[in-house]
C-alpha cells in the first residue's frame, strides 16, 4: 500500500497504521471510554438522506466559504490537533503548507510542535489558534500575546477539555509525549524503524508554547492526560472567557459547544463563532454527535454567529449535509492526520484535494454551483 | 453452481462472481463512495410490510401494465446500463431478446455496445433508448432520430450524470473499458479464461452509437468515468430537456429525478414520466433511496405523471411495495445484469421467469387480481 492508491479516509487510516507506532496511531485513531460517541460522529450522518436537484446547470462550482470574516477556498478547515511532530516529523509545517495550498484556515493547537512565530511566518492563510486556559495566567497571556503578535486570525479557546478523556487505549499502549518506552511500546517502536529515526534526527520534540511554564519538577515528559489534569484549570467559568474574549480583541470562538444555552450565551460575551464538537469523542463518551445536534443550535444562533461542525467527518457528502443544515463550515482532525502520518505534506495535500474533488464533484450531482445555495430543502431525514 | 440452481438474485451475483473478471464484477456491483446509498436503495423495502386480503378468489392474476405508452407484461422491466458487451459476449442483444420474450422493455444506454440499428433487427419487443445529453449537440439530435426511425417505443433522458460518481472498487481494480491490465486484473483475467476467451474472439468491443463521433468512441483507451467527464455537458439544463421532448414527441422520461420540486416542472416540460433514480448508488452517496422518496413524490404528482422506480429491487415483493405506494412500474439493473453475466440471454430469460413467477404468487397472496388493485392499503409502514 502506498500514498496512491490511497482514495478515502480508511485507506490514509491503514497506511498510518502501518507507518506509526502503535501507541501513537492509537492515540490519534482512539476515543473515550468505550467509544461510542466516537463511532456516532460518523454514522450520524447516515439518518439523512440528501434530496437533489435536477438539470440546473453546474459547469462550475465555487465552494468558498467566508467564516470569521476570511474568505476560504473550500468549507471546510483544518481543525488544531496537538503534538502533530509525532504523527510525521515534519508536523504542523507539513499541515500548514497544505493548508496554504488550498487556501483554508490552519488551526494550531496550544499543544503544537512548532511554534507560532515559526508558522505566521511559514504561510500567510488565515490561522486559528487554540488555546486551553491554564491555571498558570502567566502561561496564558504570553499564549495569547505570541499569537496576536503572529498576527493569527481567530482565537478558539477549548471548553470541552477541563480534564483529561478516559482514553483506554492510551492506557494499553502506555502513551504518553514524549513516548514511554514500555515493553509492548518498545517492540511497535522496533517495528517501525523509519519512524523512530526520523522523531530523533529530524530536530528536537518541543512544545514551544508551554514548555517554558511548565511547573517546577514537570518535564515535557508527562502524559498528555496528565498535562490536562494538573495544569488546566478546571474553575474556568464565562467570565474568564468574557475576559479572554476582550483580551484577544479579534475573532473569537468557543470551541466545544453542544447545548443551546451555551450557544447563546456565547453569543452575549461576544464571540463570532462556536465549534459545535466533542472533540472528536475523546472526552465525554455518550456525548451528542456534533451533527445530531447541529440543527437545534443553527436554530437558535445561526444568524447571530458562524457555526461549525466538527468531528467524524469523512466525506464530501458529510459535508453536504452538515452546510444544508446550516454550518458555515466544517471541520475536522482525524480527515488530516491520518494522510500526514502516512505521507507528511504530500499525504496531506492528497487528502485536501481529495476532499476539494468529492465536494465539486458532490455539488454537481446536487445541482448546486454555491455553497450558499445548499439548504434544508436538499435533505431529509429518515423516519 | 449453475444457471438451474439460481433462485434469486444472490444466486445470480454469485455465479456472476465466478463468471466474470474481477474489475467487471465490481463495475456491475460497486457504488459511489461509501456505499451507503447502495446499501439503503435495498434495506429501504423493509421498512414498510404487505397488508394482504383474503378470500378474494384471485384466479390467475394479471400481471400486465402500461407505462410510456406501452402495454408490457409484467410490470419490471429492464435498465439502461452501458456496455453489456462485457458481461457477456451476447451483450445487448442477449437482454433484448429475453425481454422481448417476457413482454417488456429492454432499455438501452447511450453507451451500449450494440447501435440502436443492430438492435432493432434482433428484437420486435417494446425498447427504450436512454439518452445522454453529449457536448455536441449533433450528437443528441443523431440519437433521438435514429431511435425514432429504428421504433424504439419511448426515451428517458438520464439527469444524475452530470459528472461521473466516485466509484472506489473502480480505482482499486483499474476498471477501464477496454481493460486496461494492471498487475492485479491481469490475475484476475488469467484465472477467468473463458470470459477472456469470449470477449477476444466475439466482435469487436465499441459504443456502437457513439464511435463514429466521437474518435474515442470505439476504442476508449481511457475510463468511463473519465469518458462521462469528457463527453457529458454538465450545463445540461431544463431547456436542453424540453429540447429532447419536442425533437422527440413520443413518450419521454427523465431518470434521476429525486426531489418534489423537479417532478413537477418534469410535468410542465411535457415529460410522460419520472424515474425515481439513484443510479443504483452510483452517483452521488448519502442520496435517499427512491423508495423512501417515493411517498412523498406520489402525494405531490401521483396521477398527474407516471412514476418509475428503480434501485435496489431484488424481489417481486420489493416491486409489489412500490406499486401499492402508488409506483406505475419498476425496473431493475444489477439485477437482470449478474443474471446475464451469469448465462447470457438464458441468464436473463431466467431471471426474468423467476421475477414473473414471484410477482404472480405474491399477487395472489396479496388477495390482488390485477396491478390496478394495489393500493396504499396493501402496505403498512413500521415504526
Ligand atoms: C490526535 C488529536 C489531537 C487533538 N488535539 C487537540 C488539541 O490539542 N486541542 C483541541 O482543542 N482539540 C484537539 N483535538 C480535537 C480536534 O480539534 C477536533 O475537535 C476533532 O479531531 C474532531 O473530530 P474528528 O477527528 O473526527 O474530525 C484533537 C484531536 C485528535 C484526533
Ligand atoms: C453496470 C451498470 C451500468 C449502468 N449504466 C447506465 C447507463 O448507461 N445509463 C443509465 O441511465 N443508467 C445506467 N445504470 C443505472 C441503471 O439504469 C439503474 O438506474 C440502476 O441499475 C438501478 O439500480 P439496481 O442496479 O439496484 O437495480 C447502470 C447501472 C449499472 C449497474
Amino acid at each position: 500500500m502506498s500514498l496512491k492508491n490511497c482514495h478515502n479516509f480508511s485507506d490514509f487510516r491503514k497506511l498510518a497504521k502501518r507507518k506509526l507506532p502503535s501507541p501513537i496511531f492509537h492515540y490519534i485513531d482512539g476515543a473515550a471510554d468505550d467509544e461510542v460517541t466516537y463511532a456516532r460522529n460518523t454514522s450520524a450522518f447516515d439518518d439523512v438522506d440528501l434530496v437533489p436537484n435536477v438539470l440546473r446547470g453546474v459547469e462550475n462550482v465555487d465552494l468558498s466559504t467566508t467564516i470569521f470574516g476570511k474568505k476560504l477556498d473550500l468549507p471546510f478547515y483544518l481543525a488544531p490537533t496537538a503534538l502533530q511532530r509525532l504523527f510525521h516529523y515534519d508536523g504542523e509545517r507539513a499541515v500548514g503548507k497544505a493548508a496554504q495550498k488550498f487556501n483554508t484556515m490552519f488551526g494550531v493547537s496550544a499543544l503544537a510542535t512548532v511554534s507560532v512565530e515559526e508558522i505566521s511566518s511559514m504561510i500567510d492563510t488565515p490561522k486559528m489558534f487554540q488555546f486551553y486556559f491554564h491555571k498558570d495566567r502567566g502561561l496564558n497571556t504570553s499564549c495569547l500575546e505570541r499569537a496576536k503578535a503572529a498576527k493569527f486570525d481567530v482565537m478558539a479557546l477549548t471548553v470541552d477539555t477541563i480534564t483529561g478523556g478516559n482514553r483506554e487505549r492510551d492506557l494499553r499502549t502506555g502513551f504518553t509525549s514524549p513516548p514511554k518506552l514500555t515493553l509492548a511500546s518498545l517492540f511497535s517502536f522496533a517495528t517501525k524503524p523509519m519512524w523512530g529515526i526520523n522523531y530523533l534526527t529530524k530536530g528536537k520534540f518541543e512544545l514551544p508554547h508551554i514548555q517554558d511554564h511548565l511547573e517546577a519538577g514537570t518535564s515535557t515528559n508527562t502524559s498528555i492526560g496528565n498535562y490536562f489534569s494538573t495544569m488546566l484549570d478546571q474553575s474556568m467559568n464565562w467570565k474568564d472567557a468574557e475576559k479572554l474574549c476582550a483580551q484577544w480583541g479579534g475573532h473569537f470562538a468557543l470551541k466545544g459547544v453542544m447545548s443551546v444555552e451555551d450557544a447563546k450565551r456565547a453569543v452575549d460575551i461576544g464571540c463570532t463563532g462556536i465549534m459545535v464538537s466533542n472533540h472528536g469523542g475523546r472526552q465525554l463518551d455518550g456525548s451528542r454527535s456534533p451533527f445530531d445536534q447541529l440543527a437545534e443550535i443553527v436554530d437558535a444562533v445561526g444568524d447571530k454567529l458562524d457555526v461549525i461542525c466538527e468531528g467524524g467527518i469523512h466525506r464530501g457528502t458529510h459535508m453536504l449535509k452538515a452546510l444544508s443544515l446550516g454550518a458555515k463550515a466544517c471541520s475536522g482532525g482525524r480527515l488530516y492526520l491520518y494522510a500526514l502520518a502516512a505521507a507528511g505534506q504530500a499525504g496531506v495535500e492528497r487528502a485536501l484535494g481529495q476532499y476539494k474533488a468529492e465536494l465539486e464533484r458532490d455539488m454537481k450531482l446536487m445541482g448546486c454551483t454555491k455553497i450558499s445555495e445548499l439548504s434544508r430543502k436538499n435533505l431529509r431525514f429518515r423516519g | 453452481m449453475s444457471l438451474k440452481n439460481c433462485y434469486n438474485f444472490e444466486d445470480f451475483r454469485k455465479l456472476a462472481k465466478k463468471n466474470l473478471p474481477a474489475p467487471i464484477f465490481h463495475y456491475i456491483d460497486g457504488g459511489s463512495d461509501d456505499e451507503v446509498t447502495l446499501k439503503r436503495n435495498t434495506e429501504s423495502f423493509s421498512k414498510y410490510d404487505l397488508v394482504p386480503n383474503i378470500l378474494a378468489s384471485v384466479g390467475e392474476p394479471d400481471l400486465s401494465t402500461t407505462v410510456l405508452g406501452t402495454k408490457i407484461d409484467m410490470p419490471l422491466f429492464l435498465s439502461p446500463t452501458a456496455m453489456q458487451r462485457l458481461y457477456h459476449h451476447d451483450g445487448d442483444k442477449a437482454s433484448a431478446r429475453a425481454a422481448e420474450k417476457y413482454g417488456t422493455f429492454y432499455s438501452m444506454s447511450t453507451m451500449a455496445t450494440s447501435s440502436i440499428e443492430q438492435i432493432a433487427n434482433v428484437s420486435g419487443g417494446p425498447k427504450m433508448f436512454q439518452l445522454y445529453i453529449h457536448k455536441d449537440q449533433a450528437l443528441t439530435d443523431n440519437l433521438i432520430d435514429r431511435c425514432k426511425s429504428s421504433g424504439f417505443k419511448s426515451l428517458c433522458l438520464t439527469v444524475d450524470t452530470v459528472v461521473a460518481g466516485n466509484r472506489e472498487r473502480d480505482h482499486r481494480w483499474g476498471f477501464t473499458t477496454p481493460p486496461k491490465l494492471t498487475l492485479k486484473s491481469l490475475m484476475s483475467f488469467i484465472t477467468h479464461p473463458k470470459w477472456t476467451f469470449n470477449y477476444l474472439t466475439h466482435e469487436k468491443f465499441e459504443l456502437a452509437n457513439v464511435s463514429h463521433f466521437t474518435k474515442k468512441g470505439s476504442s476508449i483507451a481511457k475510463g468511463v468515468m473519465e469518458y462521462i467527464n469528457e463527453q457529458y455537458d454538465p450545463a445540461m439544463s431544463w431547456k436542453d430537456a424540453e429540447y429532447c421532448v419536442k425533437r422527440w414527441k413520443g413518450p419521454f422520461a427523465l431518470k434521476g429525478v429525486m426531489s418534489v420540486e423537479d417532478a413537477k416542472r418534469a410535468i410542465d416540460i411535457g415529460a410522460s414520466a419520472i424515474m425515481l433514480s439513484n443510479h443504483g448508488g452510483r452517483q452521488l452517496d448519502g442520496s435517499r433511496s427512491p423508495f423512501d422518496q417515493l411517498k412523498t413524490i406520489v402525494d405531490a404528482v401521483g396521477g398527474k405523471i407516471e412514476i418509475i422506480v428503480d434501485g435496489g429491487i431484488r424481489r417481486g415483493t420489493h416491486v409489489l411495495k412500490a406499486l401499492s405506494l402508488g409506483a406505475t412500474a419498476c425496473s431493475f439493473g444489477k439485477g437482470f445484469l449478474f443474471a446475464l453475466s451469469a448465462g447470457g440471454q438464458k441468464g436473463v430469460e431466467t431471471i426474468l421467469q423467476r421475477m414473473k413467477e414471484e410477482l404472480r404468487r405474491d399477487m395472489i397472496l396479496l388477495g390482488k387480481k390485477k396491478i390496478e388493485d394495489l393500493g396504499e392499503e396493501n402496505i403498512a409502514i413500521r415504526n
